[in-house]
């Protein structure tokens, strides 16, 4: 195989042969920062959000009446729809609150050590903790780890309207940056008294993984009219029976009320990263046309530029070239176009990584992927070169050579 | 010779029918997928009160009553701030106002099905100052009263598109009366509360005087702040609680100065007074600045589309090729029209004429693709719905960029075929 003769034969077409290699280039940038959008949403999504996202349902809701203003029938209704929810088969625990974790905002407070109001100038996320309402089944059901003390009881629930300090639990990294590794039960905020820590779950995703800061108080019941959802904790197996349960036995207690969702905290999860996986989906079809695109144009590459040379390859045949040499060479042919398409390839999905970057954050782009991308280019370059090379390879010098 | 021109280039479409529609599809795609983003961007970059958009103002003010303040100047007021500014008559019209929820249902229906409608509690100068296209009865004149303005959409749902003026509502438990329903009202973005990335959400269902949802302790379905505990609405008036948005109509230069140094000046006064602990800062934007402020461009519509300005330019050199191949199959028919006598010229015309008309036949393709990689792209991203709109701008610019793109990757292919030479074409 004669290198030397090949660029020679395409520099002869440098035209076309350019843009092939732009156009390869630019399918090879798109691919590649695709992969990386795709990943780094199969990443996010993989978060481990420290409890059992697959066994916990969610029902959101909100009455419709005005009755409901009455918050001790409303309080009623409430505890009547958790009575009849925890009775459903394969629940284990039901609780309310007016937050889930996986959110952004929602309630906040600021919190520091009655001791040390300092800190708070220190740690900007000491300014917005969230602020859970919470009664004392809402451990049970989201699964939390105890890490000292304990959770909320029914005694956290002071008198509706009393001033006097509460009880609170917290959040284990609120603990670690208000307390370091002491005990922080007992402690006195200007929230109230700590009672127990929990182990970290991800309140909010776009918070560092030791700024999850949460603050739990007993107090769902006296604000009843934030308590938007409902929490089912339900024995694995069960969900399916349960969830299309839910909204029928809260409906039976009281039919006035908006059902928004019934959903599991996997759906949430999923649901948080919607727009990102929106977008990665948005990237991978643009990728899927491309690479139509491109193949349909290597196919009109070669068969432009073989149709030309079917004199020569029919002189090559003549003069005793066999198929298998003329194919090897209108492949290698497409291969260095190839080649030097993957090459430019590198600088355009470096370049456009920077460029998207400036919008939307994704990782750079690593060896790995690259190499994933250049062999698909490559595998259906290949293909779409293959049809019209082993036609005109069939072709009997005869024929080839006829206008000569 | 147009006549002649594009029989020809129908003769040529027919004899290669298959290359064409690969030129047009690939053509259509880039064209179209360009298109549904440019119409994305545009909506979201777009003025939405145009007629005065320079003389709308937001306030933004920095009364936080302590040293460690949210954001500084705080775009949500509270109570005492916002009143002082709907008691200036600086302003041509004020609106302060705060967006709340309710369930609504006709108060004399057998009917006990209520609609979740989004409720605007505010001042009456916001339907003077947003210009609120008003199709029945009229907005109400008093910050209190149990009086409500209904939004096309929700008369529909409830009353089913009739004039439903002096209809009683019965909202949350309370009867209220309809005395105004607006027309139709599409504003993109939604300038008015173009925070907590609402800025593409719908105008609002109810409209309540401010005092009324107050007194009836409509809660904040916005952003509050506060630096004391309250026990909902109802209590924020003489309290600390920051969640009222503010503006202000300003016809001119003069007014806004005047406008700026009576904030300013009452700023003073409470610093006087000791409860401006913050530096003094009010600020003015104007509809455009304030929407810039807040970047309400959806980064990632952003992304995709430069995506799909790459992608376009693949379409093209793909088409380029496909031509180039085409020319070159028709070289004897063109060596033949060479030697009997048409010029370079009439060459040139011919295939001008052709991939013009390919352009119109990729414009069509791609306004058809446009539509659906909308309808794709608000299903890949939700939020996108209330935007994903094609303006008659947009079709013209889906037209144009297809011949654009059609003529530019002819360009090449049509210069190579000229330059056949006559005699080595017929040998």
């Amino acid at each position: 195989m004669n290198l030397k003769a090949l660029i020679k034969s395409l520099m002869l077409r440098k035209f076309t042969t350019g843009l092939l290699i732009l156009q390869l280039a630019i399918t090879l940038g798109l691919l590649v920062n695709s992969a990386i959008l795709a990943l780094d949403t199969r990443e996010k999504l993989s978060l481990s959000v420290g409890i059992d996202l697959d066994n916990i349902l969610i029902v959101s809701t909100h009455p419709t009446s005005g009755n409901y203003r009455d918050l001790d029938y409303f309080r009623s209704i409430a505890t009547e729809d958790l009575a009849k929810l925890s009775q459903l088969p394969g629940v284990n625990s039901v609780s309310i609150s007016n937050h889930l974790p996986v959110s952004h905002r929602g309630m906040m407070s600021n919190v520091f050590d009655l001791d040390n109001p300092e800190q708070e100038r220190t740690d900007k996320y000491l300014k917005d903790v969230n602020y859970i309402l919470a009664e004392e089944n809402l451990a049970s059901s989201m699964g939390f780890t105890l890490i000292e003390g304990r959770f909320l009881n029914k005694s956290d629930q002071l008198d509706f309207g009393s001033d006097t300090k509460r009880n609170m639990v917290i959040t284990e990294s609120l603990k670690n940056t208000l307390y370091g590794d002491s005990s922080a039960l007992g402690q006195e905020t200007n929230n109230g008294f700590i009672v127990g820590v929990i182990k970290d779950v991800i309140l909010d995703p776009s918070n560092p993984r030791d700024k999850q800061y949460g603050v739990f108080v007993n107090t769902i019941m006296e604000y009843i009219f934030v308590g938007r959802y409902y929490i089912l904790n339900v024995e694995p197996g069960h969900m399916a029976s349960v969830r299309s349960k839910a909204a029928d036995t809260i409906l039976a207690v009281q039919a006035e009320r908006d059902i928004f969702d019934v959903f599991t905290m996997a759906d949430r999860l999923k649901d948080y990263y919607r727009d990102d996986q929106g977008l990665a989906d948005l990237f991978i079809l643009l990728c899927g046309l491309m690479i139509l695109v491109t193949a349909i144009s290597s196919y009109a590459y070669s068969q432009f530029h073989i149709a030309r040379q079917k004199k020569y390859i029919g002189i090559r045949r003549a003069l005793g070239a066999r198929k298998i040499d003329i194919l090897l060479y209108v492949l290698t042919e497409n291969w260095l176009v190839y080649t030097l398409g993957c090459i430019l390839g590198i600088a355009v999905a470096l370049g456009f990584n920077i460029l998207l970057s400036q919008h939307i954050s994704l990782s750079k782009p690593d060896l790995g992927l690259f190499l994933v991308a250049v062999s698909i280019v490559f595998i259906s370059g290949t293909l779409a070169t293959w049809f019209p090379a082993n036609k005109t390879s069939k072709v009997p010098p005869v024929i080839a050579t006829k206008t000569v | 010779m147009l006549n002649y021109n594009l029989k020809l280039a129908l003769i040529s479409f027919k004899r290669a029918p298959s290359l064409y529609f690969l030129v047009i599809l690939t053509l259509s795609i880039g064209v179209g997928l360009l298109c549904a983003n440019l119409a994305l961007v545009s909506s979201m970059a777009s003025d939405p009160i145009p007629e005065k958009s320079e003389k709308l103002f937001h306030i933004s003010m920095n009364t936080w009553p302590n040293d460690q303040p949210n954001e500084e100047p705080f775009h949500i007021l509270r109570y005492r701030d916002a009143m002082k500014i709907t008691e200036s008559d600086i302003p041509k019209h004020s609106a302060v106002f705060y967006e709340s929820g309710v369930y609504a249902r006709d108060a004399e229906s057998t009917n006990l099905k209520r609609f979740d409608s989004k409720v605007r509690a505010t001042t009456p100068g916001f339907f003077a100052l947003t210009n609120a296209p008003i199709a029945y009865g009229s907005a109400f004149s008093k910050s209190s009263g149990m009086e409500v303005v209904i939004g096309h959409e929700l008369n529909n749902k409830i009353f089913a598109g009739e004039n439903s003026v002096g209809k009683v509502l019965e909202l949350d438990g309370e009867l209220l009366m309809i005395v105004g329903v607006l027309k139709p009202w599409h504003l993109r973005p939604l300038f008015y509360h173009a925070t907590e990335g609402r800025a593409f959400n719908l105008t609002d269902d109810i409209f309540v005087p401010l005092e009324t949802a107050i007194d009836l302790g409509w809660s904040i379905h916005a952003r509050s702040s506060s630096t004391v505990s309250y026990k909902g609405v109802k209590f924020t008036r003489d309290r600390n609680v920051f969640y009222l948005q503010a503006w202000a109509e300003l016809e001119n230069q003069n007014k806004v100065t005047a406008f700026q140094q009576y904030l300013d000046n009452y700023s003073q006064s409470l610093k006087d007074a000791g409860e401006h602990p913050l530096d003094i800062r009010n600020e003015l934007s104007n509809v455009n600045d304030w929407l810039l402020e807040n970047d309400i461009v959806d980064q990632k519509v952003l992304a995709f589309t430069l995506a799909s300005v790459l992608f376009l330019c693949v379409c093209i050199f793909n088409a380029s090729s496909l031509l180039l191949s085409r020319f070159h199959a028709a070289k004897f028919e063109v060596g033949l029209r060479r030697a009997i006598g048409a010029s370079n010229r009439d060459m040139l015309l011919q295939g001008m004429t052709e991939s013009i008309l390919l352009g119109l036949f990729a414009g069509i393709a791609s306004l058809l693709l446009a539509w659906l990689f909308l309808k794709l792209s608000s299903e890949f991203l939700p939020d996108l719905a209330n935007l994903a709109v094609l303006e008659p701008k947009l079709l013209l610019v889906g037209i144009l960029l297809s011949l654009f793109t059609a003529i530019s990757s002819a360009l090449y292919p049509l210069y190579r075929a000229n330059r056949y030479t006559i005699s080595a074409e017929l040998k």
